[in-house]
């Protein structure tokens, strides 16, 4: 009979965090007070807590208002998706891969669907080349204005307006991918060899007027906190990420891009029709928060330029290689492949390993927010537990890709 | 100051030549897979030392761990790393051999730090044991779970399930 008065027993991170102040203690490191053995506490933040985004869990060791230590508990969201993969063929797979960062379910979905077609050697027609990228950016724009949305709520200068504003207008997007997917996050829409189907009529010149209007808005957003005294000195120089941690930790993305490293799949790695894009790998220099939220506000621009072209160069002809229907199934032949793909968030790469088989043999996704989230005891320590807020909201991470 | 991507311009049958001729007894099978991964195997009592000469080599040196993925192989495991070089832009994916009957390996967490989380979950799913390791717990399941799921001959039996 579980008994719901008892306290419960203290999990490995909680004791982890306990040992380690001990040993602290024990190195004279810990804070001295007359009559306790201990000043530092241990806090549980979340998993149920506004500022994670999520179910992420972070054990934190507080010594008065000071950050000391961070031990970041995650797998709350675990749902199986790798082991899913061995009975689900490469087909039935797709769905699912939505709902790994389903913030960004497009660029996830073009990242699997791009290392299948690796694998088996198919290459989608040009037409599907580009509406993938116009899908891609679209929801790069959504997904930014999420992240940025909710990182202005956590910080709390101008209470929740700019998260309403951003909410508002990622709704427009969201409107068109569901025109053309039918769905607005969780999307089923590429295939292999192609997208499940062509653009409706119309949509061309509704993308085209929102494009026009979205740099307005992205105007807007920015008066309402650039200047705000609050919202910088709660931004400027905290959190900074160091280059060297960029080489050590695999931070890939816009906080990557913050600390000044130009790293951009997109460019680095080109794939599609990327490389006759022309667009700006937007890099800031200090690696703060603030950084890390300017270089959303101007990729934001960038994809708006990236989906402009997109559409001045759309093809005609079908979006679907071979007949009309995308094929059921599909056997790569044996081998291993692994993609990377330039999600919202960083490097979202897939490594497939296949047998010759229908189902995938061992697939592994390399989330971006799984690798940035191991920086953050390094980056949380020493600050106020207010700022480890900002902070990380400025990470932005999902945990949907983080637990699987 | 930036970081400077894709300094040093090798083409990729050149990084593979340079590899095989200084790895020549720890890296077998080098291969290339375009457009700009060098597939290799390595030695399982080698790997921490590859690891450290790899990430300190002065015209490649892959200094970013990408991640680390547990293949169960049927015979044996695999333990795979991804890993990254900024001066020519390329990757490297290391394969290394784990036998079933004694799955462990050394860390290569003081080489690249990223490889806590990514060994971690390697150990969660797999079961394969990285010595040496800070902090091996398991990562995405709970502490008290029985088996290593991605293993091809795991079976999920409720007993090992008390609170659900």
């Amino acid at each position: 009979m579980l008994d719901q008065f008892a306290t419960p027993e203290p999990d490995e991170a909680v004791k982890l965090a306990l040992r380690r102040i001990e040993e602290s203690t024990a190195r004279g490191e810990g804070s001295n007070v007359e009559g306790l053995a201990f000043n530092e506490v241990v806090v549980n933040m979340g998993p149920q807590h506004p500022s994670t985004h999520g179910v992420l869990r972070l054990v934190v060791t507080l010594d008065g208002e000071l950050v000391k230590d961070v031990i970041p508990v995650i797998g709350y969201l675990h749902r199986c998706k790798e082991k899913l993969a061995e009975k689900r063929t490469y087909y039935q797979y797709i769905p699912i891969v939505d709902r790994t960062e389903y913030v960004a379910g497009m660029n996830c979905e073009w990242g699997y669907v791009m290392t299948v077609e690796k694998l088996a050697g198919i290459r989608p027609p040009r037409r599907a080349e580009v509406i993938r990228v116009i899908m891609a950016e679209l929801n790069r724009i959504a997904s930014h204005q999420v992240a940025v949305g909710t990182f202005t709520a956590d910080l709390a200068p101008l209470g929740t307006a700019m998260v309403f504003y951003m909410f508002r207008d990622r709704e427009y997007i969201l409107d068109l991918l569901e025109e053309v997917s039918g769905a607005r996050m969780m999307f089923n829409y590429f295939r292999f060899g192609g997208l499940r189907y062509d653009l409706p009529d119309g949509w061309v010149e509704k993308c085209r007027d929102l494009m026009k209007r979205l740099p307005k808005l992205i105007d807007e957003y920015e008066s309402l906190v650039q200047d705000n005294a609050i919202f910088l000195q709660r931004c400027v120089g905290k959190g900074v990420i160091t280059q060297q941690d960029v080489i050590d930790y695999g931070i890939t993305g816009p906080c990557a891009r913050a600390s000044g490293v130009a790293h951009d799949l997109r460019r680095t790695r080109p794939y599609s029709v990327y490389p006759e894009l022309d667009f700006k790998v937007c890099t800031e220099s200090h690696g703060d928060v603030f950084d890390r939220y300017q270089v959303r506000m101007d990729e934001m621009r960038e994809s708006v330029k990236i989906v402009e072209q997109a559409l001045d160069m759309l093809p005609k002809g079908p979006v679907q290689l071979g007949s009309l229907r995308a094929p059921y199934v599909i056997t790569p032949p044996p081998g291993e492949c692994y993609t990377g793909q330039e999600n919202p968030r960083g490097e979202y790469g897939t490594y497939i390993v296949s047998d010759g088989s229908r189902y995938p043999y061992r697939l592994k996704f390399r989330d971006p927010c799984f690798c940035n989230l191991q920086l953050f005891p390094k980056l949380l320590r020493g600050n106020k537990i207010a700022d480890a807020v900002a902070i990380s909201g400025s990470i932005d991470l999902v945990l949907g890709g983080i637990d699987r | 100051m930036g970081l400077e991507i894709g300094t040093n311009p090798m083409d990729m049958d050149a990084i593979a030549a340079r590899l095989v001729a200084d790895f020549a007894a720890a890296l077998t099978d080098v291969r290339v897979q375009e457009p700009d991964t060098v597939v290799a195997r390595c030695d399982r009592a080698a790997l921490k030392d590859v690891a450290r000469r790899l990430k300190a080599h002065p015209e490649i040196g892959y200094e970013t761990l990408n991640f680390v993925a547990g293949v169960d192989r049927l015979r044996h495991l695999e333990s795979v790393y991804h890993v990254y070089s900024w001066k020519t832009n390329t990757y490297l994916e290391l394969h290394v051999e784990v036998p079933k009957s004694r799955a462990e390996i050394d860390t290569v967490c003081d080489v690249w730090p990223a490889a806590d989380w990514h060994e971690r979950e390697s150990w969660d799913m797999v079961g394969i044991r990285y010595l040496g390791h800070p902090d091996l717990r398991r990562i995405l399941l709970k502490d008290d779970f029985v088996g290593h799921p991605l293993r091809k001959d795991y079976v999920d039996l409720v007993e090992n399930h008390p609170h659900a």
